[in-house]
């Protein structure tokens, strides 16, 4: 017991360690960028080599043992992991319970059978699973032509897996060295790199790879040297290989020694030799992705490889300007990579065991609705005894990868409360409902992502082509400008149920396959169809060589027309593989990590409310189509995408989202074409009907002159109460249109800021609802209301005198029809226009209008109405209407006695009747 | 009538209320207040040209000091009470001696070049006054004042042995110059504190005369000038280090113009009560030019070995510099100990001179950043206190590289007996580090303290371990706020 504690004390003592990740970029700068990236490295490596004192960690002393439980001492095997820690720790459960090592060999199917796979995936999970950007593909059953077995694949892909699960048994559970060996079964077959024949291999000899606990709990395991024996086929030896380096065992041949110095007498590893920890960030990142640690010194990425393949994605506290990449703006850019690396939190801090009793909440779904947090939990020394390897995860764009797992991490709100810093954002929960974390707090990513991978063609070292995001030019060169990318933007279907606007990197990829059902063409036939030993076939060059320099620069090595289609087509069909055609697929990958604070976070209203919006932005896919082949996408379950594929003039091919088809509306962004045009409409035919009225009358008033003699009395004919009432809305509405428009076309009509407009906006309609109600009950109370109302007995018989006064007696200067009094202001067409106006569209108005503005509160409100892609279009057509309305009214106070006298009369309340004198006054 | 005069009224009071109350409830709330330096900063005095007043020509200073104080009269008293010229502290009660103690450089012996009893001529060229030659400077003498040393604007004037102008130099120029101080004049002493450019503070040396924003932001960016920050009322000049004053008085603050917890960040504020505002917006100092961290006295006289300023010098014995210097980490309550000629010490230990005072304890106190300075200093084996030589001169260590002899020579300049038997001894003496402060993109970040690399040492900090995983001190603020005259 007292032992178990100690040993989690020991286990939360971290350490720093900074040797690998200089030697992943030996390999890479060595392969690409040459002698300069080489005395680069030289000068780095001179200082992040040194050592940290390291305090001796609290986890007790132990024995090394072999697979056969023997102290590796006297037998001068390769260490057993599971025999070793087995002795405390039980490693059958950590390793049946670790995705990590199973990789989705528990899901194994028949290829085909996988839902939403590819016909020749056999499981979800990375061991069957078909991933462009590595192009490997695990060979199913029965297949003629093999490219990965499992021994292949624990050689390419195995540096990326810690061991166990399919390194250590087949699907059905099987042992590996005892399967007898057949000529059927891609568990013991792998690919001859020379004939490209399937061959037996022999598992007793190279034994398997047990699941590396050293990989994640030691400060600087060696990935290289671990890589180098899988390589080689040389598995046994994997796990003690992660040690080369810590001078617990020294390089020989065909293993490794172990070095006596580094133990007791007793035969345990002496105590400075333990190093054991809890995983840190550069254990993640040993097959996750790049970390860098080491704040202090610059942080170098040329080119994008694996390490950032995916979304670009870099986890490290360093201060953009503190790196030695070439990032545009750089200077200005003082945010940290990752605000979590940089607050302190790890990757094992968010993705912890499941069964971590710090950690672990348990699942929603289990819990009882009146139990917020279950406080009963396993025991210390049982998680010790059994921790579980299953981590908790977020939930990616694919979820395919331990989807028993989807959603068990705490998001973002699981730590933060949004609505505790967000005072400063209108709309806080519309907001929040309608947009990740994630899409305002990653506003753009400064890594290198793929962009396009074609495996249409292969390079001279058998590499593919590919294009980078966020960097003009070849990344792979330290000079290049790096201007980063903005994700695109798409509603992801969370299992919480709601679906936000989340940040994506689209890779799109080109890829041929052959057969039915069909598999893609393996590398190795790939290099065939192109390569002549150290050189491409003379075929190729001469179809592809268009400078005919005898090389194949980028530019040329792309299949772009029929041609070179049917000669690479011919190649492979000379091979044997039958029907062998070009696909496209786009894969989407969730960004969920470099995170910035508020300071560096989306802020302008105008990111999104504006022609320009971020959620509308599109994604260039590819510069080029390979066979002109367009992609589809893949894997997208998760993502309720709508838009379209847009080719350029240059022929490339990019994505536009489509915000209306995703079910969002965006002011400032988004209108319904055709209620723009109908107001517009209704808007301008009202300005052209009132400029030809208004024309008429100038002209038969000029034409003839008055012939008729009216006689006027001055009538008090608005109270205060009336005019300041009509004061009031006529400012009102004004505002109400002209602030209206700067959030519906802020492009056009942003003289003003875009959030203060919205508050004036909503300031000034209730100012508008509160004086409808004031006035509403004036009328009420008055009985004023009267006057509004159309008397139904001869009230069509009035409009049409009504309105042949307009259309006739007007122009020859007739008598008004009805005679205006203080109890009768209105005639029948004011009455039906009025009773129209505050009956319909005014409430509808005022009702729509509180609805979109209730979002911060009620949303679901706004919801039941069919939220903001219903609302905000009947809010603006009844502006329009309203804005035509105004024209009309306006003009119609012209026709009183002078032009100017209806004015007059509701400024001073008096105002000139006619006197008719065959109407009792 | 009386009725409509109300039908106005109320029709106006409702249409205000129509109009206001939905402002009220549904405007826009204001914004929080923002921390507003700017505001705070002294306004500079008009600049009055001296060409026309000051025709000279003068013999001396003091007939310079004496036109001046034809118009400034009072400025000579008012200098004379001030440490820049008494080089002494008013008497300070010092409870763990339980008695008052007077300190400053008058007396004070350093890990540097010692003390200034019995060296002043040389020690003296930064004394605000003309002629302190040897113990017998008459302190109360206006007329010996140097008005120039800061009011100079030239740029040409220079002081040499004893605080006299240096030969040469135009006073009638210099007096016509004359204007408010710039860092050139206050720079002139105390960038090259320790005899040279960079070698003594470490977050002041000459790269301050011109520097970058990212070397000091107030500097570099607003080009501050010293008195900016170090106000100055009646040529009392605020400001207090502890390499020679051990109270707390008379201090600037950034709190002078920045607010107490100016960050938009509730983490970065909720380090403002236990953490002073320059460790973390002063990660490095010395970022142009090397300071001194070590001086080893003990290899001075070697012959054999290659003078190079800065790694041996035969007069003054071997030294280590560092440029981008990282500060350590103490709790300070802005007071310090010091350690008074005299004093016992032990020989096998490293003396501190001036350890700051404070612990996790004390709520009054902060994590500061410190410049270190170690040293190997001569001491009297016989009674075992640090012993002050007499360097400069006849007889001195710098020209005779005899320690018996300067000793001897100090001792008489103290009164300080020496037993005849000398050795070195090691000592610190910490620099509270507030000058050099990076522009806020360049500040520390978590990871540089809170991680196994980092900087803190959180044990010796009196923690239990980072206060990320164990939680931050226990203190009560309150107490910290009434304690303090302001803050940090």
């Amino acid at each position: 017991m007292q032992a178990l504690i100690i040993a989690l004390a020991g286990s939360v003592n971290r350490r720093t360690w900074r040797g690998t990740a200089a030697s992943l970029y030996t390999r890479h700068a060595l392969r690409t960028t040459g002698i300069v990236a080489l005395a680069l490295l030289i000068a780095l490596m001179g200082t992040v080599s040194i050592s940290i004192a390291q305090e001796p960690s609290l986890h007790p002393t132990f024995p090394l043992l072999d697979e056969y439980g023997s102290n590796v001492l006297d037998s001068g095997n390769p260490v057993s992991t599971m025999k070793t820690c087995g002795k405390c720790h039980d490693t059958d459960y950590i390793e049946s319970h670790s995705y990590h090592a199973s990789l989705g060999m528990d899901q194994f199917t028949e290829a085909g059978n996988v839902p939403n796979g590819r016909a020749w995936e056999q499981s979800p999970g990375s061991f069957g699973k078909w991933n462009p950007l590595i192009y490997r593909y695990l060979t199913p059953k029965g297949d003629e032509l093999l490219d990965l077995g499992t021994p292949g694949w624990v050689q390419s892909v195995g540096f990326r897996h810690v061991g166990g699960g399919p390194a250590m048994t087949t699907p059905e559970g099987q042992y590996l060295p005892s399967v007898t060996p057949q000529k059927d079964d891609p568990a013991t077959l792998y690919m001859s790199p020379a004939s490209g024949e399937a061959i037996l291999w022999n598992w007793q000899k190279s034994g398997v790879v047990e699941m590396n606990c050293f990989l994640c709990h030691i400060p600087n395991p060696n990935n290289q040297a671990r890589k180098n024996e899988l390589e080689a086929g040389n598995f046994k030896w994997a796990n003690t290989a992660t040690l080369f380096g810590t001078g617990i065992v020294n390089k020989s041949f065909p293993g490794y020694d172990w070095n006596l110095e580094a133990f007791t007498d007793k035969g345990e590893l002496a105590r400075p030799y333990i190093t054991l920890q809890d995983p840190d960030n550069q254990n993640c990142g040993l097959c996750h992705g790049e970390v860098h640690t080491a704040n202090n010194t610059p942080f170098v990425r040329a080119g994008c490889d694996w390490n950032t393949a995916t979304t670009g994605e870099i986890i490290s506290p360093q201060r953009l300007f503190r790196t030695g990449m070439n990032l545009q703006d750089k200077e200005s850019l003082s945010r940290a990579w990752d605000i979590h690396a940089e607050r302190v939190v790890d990757c094992v801090d968010c993705h912890p065991s499941t069964n971590n009793p710090v950690y672990f909440e348990g699942s929603k779904d289990q819990s009882l609705s009146h139990l917020i947090f279950d406080a009963r939990r396993i025991d210390i020394v049982d998680y010790l005894h059994q921790p579980s390897h299953d981590f908790a995860k977020g939930q990616s764009a694919q979820s395919t990868i331990a989807p028993d797992y989807n959603g068990t991490m705490r998001r973002c709100e699981g730590c933060h409360d949004p609505n505790a810093v967000h005072d400063w954002l209108p709309y806080k929960e519309a907001h929040f409902n309608a947009v990740s974390c994630e899409t305002c707090h990653i506003p753009k990513m400064y890594g290198p992502a793929f962009r396009q991978v074609d495996w249409t063609v292969v390079n001279l070292d058998g590499s593919f082509q590919n294009e980078c995001r966020g960097a003009e030019g070849d990344p792979s060169e330290v000079t290049t400008l790096i201007t980063g990318y903005n994700p695109v933007l798409f509603p992801q279907n969370r299992l919480e149920g709601n679906t936000p606007l989340a940040p994506f990197n689209l890779v799109s990829s080109w890829y041929w396959i052959q057969g039915d059902p069909p598999r893609p063409v393996r590398q190795f036939d790939l290099k065939a169809a192109y390569l002549d030993g150290d050189n491409y076939r003379a075929d190729i060059l001469a179809a592809f060589d268009s400078n005919g320099d005898g090389q194949l620069d980028d530019a040329e090595l792309r299949i772009d027309d029929q041609a070179k289609e049917n000669l690479v087509k011919g190649n492979l069909e000379a091979l044997g593989l039958e029907n062998p055609r070009i696909v496209a697929e786009i894969q989407p990958y969730s960004i969920n990590h470099n995170v910035t604070n508020g300071e560096w976070a989306t802020r302008e209203c105008a990111e999104c409310h504006s022609s320009q919006s971020r959620a509308a932005e599109a994604m260039l896919l590819a510069t080029y189509l390979p066979g002109d082949v367009s992609p589809q996408f893949f894997g997208d379950e998760k993502i309720a995408h709508a838009g379209e594929f847009k080719t350029n003039e240059t022929g490339g091919l990019s994505y536009h989202p489509d915000v209306a088809k995703e079910g969002l509306y965006i002011f400032g962004y988004s209108s319904v074409g055709w209620i723009d045009w109908l107001g517009i409409l209704a808007f301008l035919g009202t300005m052209l009907g009132v400029i030809a009225h208004g024309g008429i009358r100038v002209y038969t008033a000029i034409k003839m002159p008055q012939h008729h003699e009216h006689k006027y009395k001055r009538v008090y004919m608005y109270t205060i109460y009336e005019r300041l009432w009509h004061w009031i809305q006529a400012i009102v509405i004004l505002l109400l249109i002209f602030t209206g428009l700067i959030i519906h076309k802020p492009d056009m009509f942003g003289i003003f800021d875009f959030k203060y407009s919205v508050q004036v906006h909503n300031v000034l309609g209730f100012i508008l609802f509160a004086d409808a109600l004031f006035s509403a009950f004036y009328h009420l109370a008055s009985g004023e209301i009267k006057q509004y109302l159309p008397q139904p007995s001869g009230f069509f018989h009035n409009m049409i005198e009504q309105a042949t006064f307009y259309v006739k007696g007007i122009f020859t200067d007739e008598e008004h029809p009805f005679e205006k009094t203080p109890q009768h202001k209105l005639n029948p067409m004011q009455q039906l226009t009025y009773f129209s106006i505050l009956n319909v569209l005014l409430p509808l108005q005022v009702v729509s209008g509180i609805t979109i503005w209730g979002m911060q509160k009620w949303s679901h409100l706004a919801q039941g109405l069919g939220g903001l892609p219903v609302l905000a279009p009947i809010h603006s057509l009844i502006a329009w209407l309203f804005a035509s309305f105004i024209v009309l009214h306006i003009y119609l106070t012209t026709t009183g006695h002078t032009p100017l006298a209806g004015i007059q009369s509701m400024i001073d309340g008096w105002d000139e009747v006619e006197v008719h004198e065959h109407h009792a006054a | 009538m009386n009725n409509t005069k109300y039908v106005w009224l109320i029709g106006l009071v409702v249409t205000l209320a129509i109009v206001i109350v939905p402002i009220v409830i549904f405007g826009p709330r204001a914004e929080a207040k923002r921390d507003n330096p700017q505001a705070h900063l002294p306004q500079p005095m008009n600049h009055t040209d001296h060409t026309a007043l000051m025709t000279g020509p003068y013999e001396t200073g003091a007939d310079v000091t004496k036109a001046c104080m034809d118009c400034h009269p009072e400025a000579g008293e008012q200098v004379i009470h001030t440490a820049h010229w008494t080089w002494e502290s008013e008497p300070i009660y010092d409870p763990d001696r339980q008695e008052f103690v007077t300190t400053g450089k008058k007396n004070s012996i350093n890990n540097f070049c010692i003390g200034v009893q019995g060296n002043w001529p040389a020690c003296t060229s930064c004394h605000v006054g003309y002629g302190w030659m040897d113990e017998n400077f008459d302190f109360s003498n206006e007329e010996t004042v140097d008005c120039l040393v800061c009011h100079d604007t030239s740029g040409m004037y220079v002081k040499s042995e004893g605080g006299l102008p240096a030969e040469g130099v135009d006073l009638a120029a210099a007096a016509q110059s004359v204007g408010s101080p710039t860092r050139e004049n206050c720079g002139s002493c105390h960038f090259r504190g320790g005899g040279g450019d960079a070698v003594k503070h470490g977050d002041l040396d000459e790269s301050l005369y011109f520097p970058t924003a990212r070397i000091d932001v107030h500097m570099g960016e607003y080009d501050f000038q010293c008195i900016t920050c170090h106000r100055t009322e009646n040529h009392n000049i605020k400001g207090r280090a502890i390499s020679v004053s051990v109270d707390n008085k008379n201090q600037v603050y950034c709190t002078d113009c920045h607010n107490e917890t100016p960050h938009n960040d509730e983490r970065l504020n909720g380090h403002t009560t236990s953490v002073a505002c320059t460790a973390c917006h002063i990660p490095t100092v010395a970022k142009k030019s090397a300071t001194k961290i070590h001086w080893d006295w003990s290899t001075a006289g070697a012959e054999d070995l290659e003078d190079n300023a800065h790694s041996y010098l035969k007069i003054k014995g071997t030294f280590t510099y560092k440029k981008e210097l990282e500060p350590e980490y103490y709790w300070f309550n802005r007071t310090a100990d010091r350690y008074m000629l005299g004093d016992e010490i032990n020989p096998s230990e490293s003396t501190p001179m001036n350890k700051p005072k404070g612990d996790i304890n004390d709520s009054t106190a902060k994590i500061w950043p410190f410049k270190v300075h170690r040293a190997s200093q001569i001491y009297d084996t016989g009674y075992n206190y640090f012993i002050q030589p007499k360097t400069v001169g006849e007889g001195g260590y710098w020209t005779e590289f005899d320690w018996d002899q300067a000793a001897r020579l100090g001792s008489e300049a103290t009164g300080l007996p020496y037993s005849g038997s000398y050795s070195f001894a090691n000592s610190e003496m910490y620099w509270p580090l507030a000058h050099m402060v990076s522009p806020k993109n360049d500040t520390l970040q978590c990871v540089d303290c809170h991680s196994e690399s980092g900087r803190m040492d959180w044990i010796a900090l009196g923690y239990e371990g980072d206060p990320v995983k164990v939680g931050g001190r226990k203190i009560d603020t309150t107490s910290q706020a009434m304690s303090q005259e302001g803050d940090q």
